[in-house]
């Protein structure tokens, strides 16, 4: 059973690898938008084990964006050093913004992390001198000229490392302190789990991750504005592909990404102003109705059957 | 006798003394700026009482508060338009509206989510608001749309010091709507049951309230409110799909400075943080940081009650 499981995953990573060779330019965009909100979905879904919801992935995503973008237009920087720079500022401002905010829990923790995205294009718009104002930031030097097979492959090994990432939190030490966190933190407290350190460190790694992808996909189109690169999609899609997909694992935002991805580029064909509702309308029915996904709730069908 | 009634007096409203007294002080160093707040910040309260109430006995955050506020300024934009119904007037046939909206909400999702945890609850507000934003971003386009009515340029001078008087409403609809809550709640037989439902629902349960009912004129009612609040605002502001969000964001911040179930209270940070936010609005070059003021008071407030050990 398990050497079956090894050789699918071996055979998917290799098809995933292979993608670009066998398929057009058109498919291969898709693929990296795909792979973007992955990550970013993945990355809110770790976050979420430990029971506190957070709307900050607009935020992280866009900072490190921005981080990479001016760091690379004006002090040289290359693009990759410039990526990673991106995602160690995300984390180290997620670090001093979480040692205040963390204390915070359920709604107020929440609400709070919906006004990062807000909160940092404020604050952007206002630095003229060093983001550009309003208007934006542009870099001439884009990555690799906009050849798409290496974006493919370097987004793939952001989404690869994130999976791994995910694992290692499923796997570890790591995973008994965040599920006893969410199952009951007084209980978790009482049996010496320092809660405190262990949120922190899943807010800071998970920032860093949606650091990084904003600096990645900024670095792709050489652009940064405080519209577009704080814009809510960067929030909506990734919760949206998570809970269908089913959360708390690491194979439901992979799933999700993947249905909502390929089916969010046949919605643009067929409604191209309105087809962000139709996440609103998921998020709401998925809510309601199989608040445990696509795969939670094949898995529980499956063990359930088992079972009997 | 009298003494003791008189410390009593004032030792019940030291704060609130002391609060009027820094705002006349602040008054005459910036009084335009003063005036400013306190008119913004009774928009703020005006806004963020109903979703006080929600809060406190429904135990909803919902997130789409301000997205509703949107709705309720678009319906009363299409009245003004098509039917020339002055924006004050039609308050009344959009408080309706959106109750009648808030009620088909309430019974089709919000009632389903009551118990199972606020992660639920926040993601389905979540979603709502998202689809209201981008419905009505399909519907009236992003375009930014203005109604002219020549009172609400109307100003006043005394002494020199000119200010816009149509802002003054918002001052007035603050208290009426707080007066009007208060009376509610403490008067009315379903005030008394909304008031014993945010105590303890199970309790309430017990002694025969039917809970549903009242989760659902509570809810039902705070939407309404915005009706109210959209034909007061509609004269004074531009109007686009995202006009009401950043206001979901400042009610809960005074909702947050206030504490739960303190009606009065929203009021009184709600004016501090107008005028905090109209200070900072009043400094020649840092006019854009203005919008950063509700954050740094949220986590000051947070970090005080933190601190404290008071949990939140």
């Amino acid at each position: 059973m398990k050497t079956i499981k090894y050789s699918v995953i071996l055979l998917l990573l290799i098809a995933a690898v292979l993608l670009p060779v066998f398929t057009d330019a058109y498919f291969i965009s898709v693929a990296i938008t795909i792979l973007t909100f992955m990550t970013l979905s993945l990355s809110w879904d770790m976050m979420l084990r430990t029971g506190q919801l957070s709307f900050g992935t607009a935020g992280f995503f866009g900072l490190g964006g921005y981080t990479a973008v001016i760091i690379s237009a004006d002090l040289g920087v290359d693009p990759y050093t410039s990526i990673i720079i991106g995602g160690l500022v995300a984390g180290s401002i997620a670090l001093v913004l979480g040692i205040a905010i963390l204390k915070l829990r359920e709604i107020y923790f929440a609400i709070t992390t919906l006004a990062l995205a807000s909160v940092f294009s404020v604050i952007i718009r206002n630095l003229h001198k060093i983001t550009g104002g309003p208007s934006g930031k542009i870099v001439y030097q884009t990555l690799f000229d906009y050849d798409s097979t290496k974006i493919y492959w370097l987004m793939l090994g952001i989404a690869l490392g994130t999976i791994v990432i995910s694992e290692l939190f499923k796997r570890t030490r790591i995973h008994f302190a965040v599920d006893s966190i969410r199952a009951d933190e007084v209980v978790a407290k009482s049996h010496g789990v320092d809660i405190f350190k262990y949120l922190i460190f899943v807010f800071v790694v998970t920032s860093m991750i949606q650091g990084v992808v904003g600096a990645a996909y900024a670095q792709q189109y050489g652009f940064v504005s405080p519209e577009s690169t704080f814009s809510a999609h960067y929030l909506l899609l990734p919760i949206s592909m998570a809970l269908v997909g089913g959360i708390y694992s690491t194979i439901g935002p992979i799933v999700g990404a993947i249905i909502l991805g390929l089916s969010s580029e046949y919605l643009k064909l067929m409604m191209p102003y309105g087809h962000l509702i139709i996440y609103g309308v998921i998020i709401v029915l998925v809510v309601l109705f199989i608040p445990r996904g696509v795969y939670g709730t094949i898995r529980d069908f499956i063990s359930e059957r088992k079972h009997r | 006798m009298k003494d003791l009634e008189k410390s009593a007096f004032w030792k019940k409203n030291s704060k609130l003394i002391y609060l009027i007294t820094a705002i006349a002080l602040l008054a005459l160093w910036r009084p335009h700026a003063i005036l400013y707040g306190i008119q913004r910040g009774s928009l703020y309260s005006l806004i963020g009482l109903p979703l006080s109430l929600t809060l406190g006995v429904v135990g909803i955050m919902n997130l789409a508060h301000g997205d509703f506020l949107s709705l309720g300024i678009y319906v009363s934009y299409m009245f003004f338009m098509n039917l020339g119904v002055d924006p004050l007037l039609s308050i009344v046939p959009v408080t309706l509206i959106l109750f009648g909206v808030g009620v088909l909400v309430y019974k089709l999702t919000i009632t389903k989510v009551l118990k199972s945890g606020h992660l639920n609850q926040l993601l389905l507000t979540f979603g709502i608001s998202m689809i209201l934003i981008e419905s009505l971003n399909v519907i009236w386009t992003s375009r930014p749309r203005n109604v002219y009515v020549p009172y609400a340029s109307s100003s006043m001078t005394i002494a020199n010091f000119t200010f816009g008087t149509y802002e003054l409403l918002y001052v007035l609809f603050a208290f009426a709507v707080l007066i009007g809550f208060q009376l509610f709640l403490k008067k009315t037989r379903l005030g008394q049951a909304t008031y014993a439902v945010g105590q303890n629902p199970r309790g309430a349960k017990i002694v025969g309230i039917n809970i549903g009912f009242v989760y659902l004129v509570v809810f039902g009612v705070s939407i309404a409110i915005l009706g109210i609040v959209a034909g007061v605002m509609l004269p004074r502001s531009s109007i686009f799909p995202m006009v009401g969000a950043p206001y979901t964001m400042r009610s809960f911040c005074l909702v947050a400075m206030a504490g739960l179930g303190n009606l009065p209270g929203i009021l009184i940070s709600g004016i501090v943080l107008g005028i905090g936010e109209a200070i900072v609005q009043s400094i020649p070059g840092y006019s854009g940081w203005s919008d950063l003021v509700f954050f740094g008071v949220l986590i000051a407030v947070i970090s005080i009650r933190s601190m404290r050990r008071l949990a939140l």
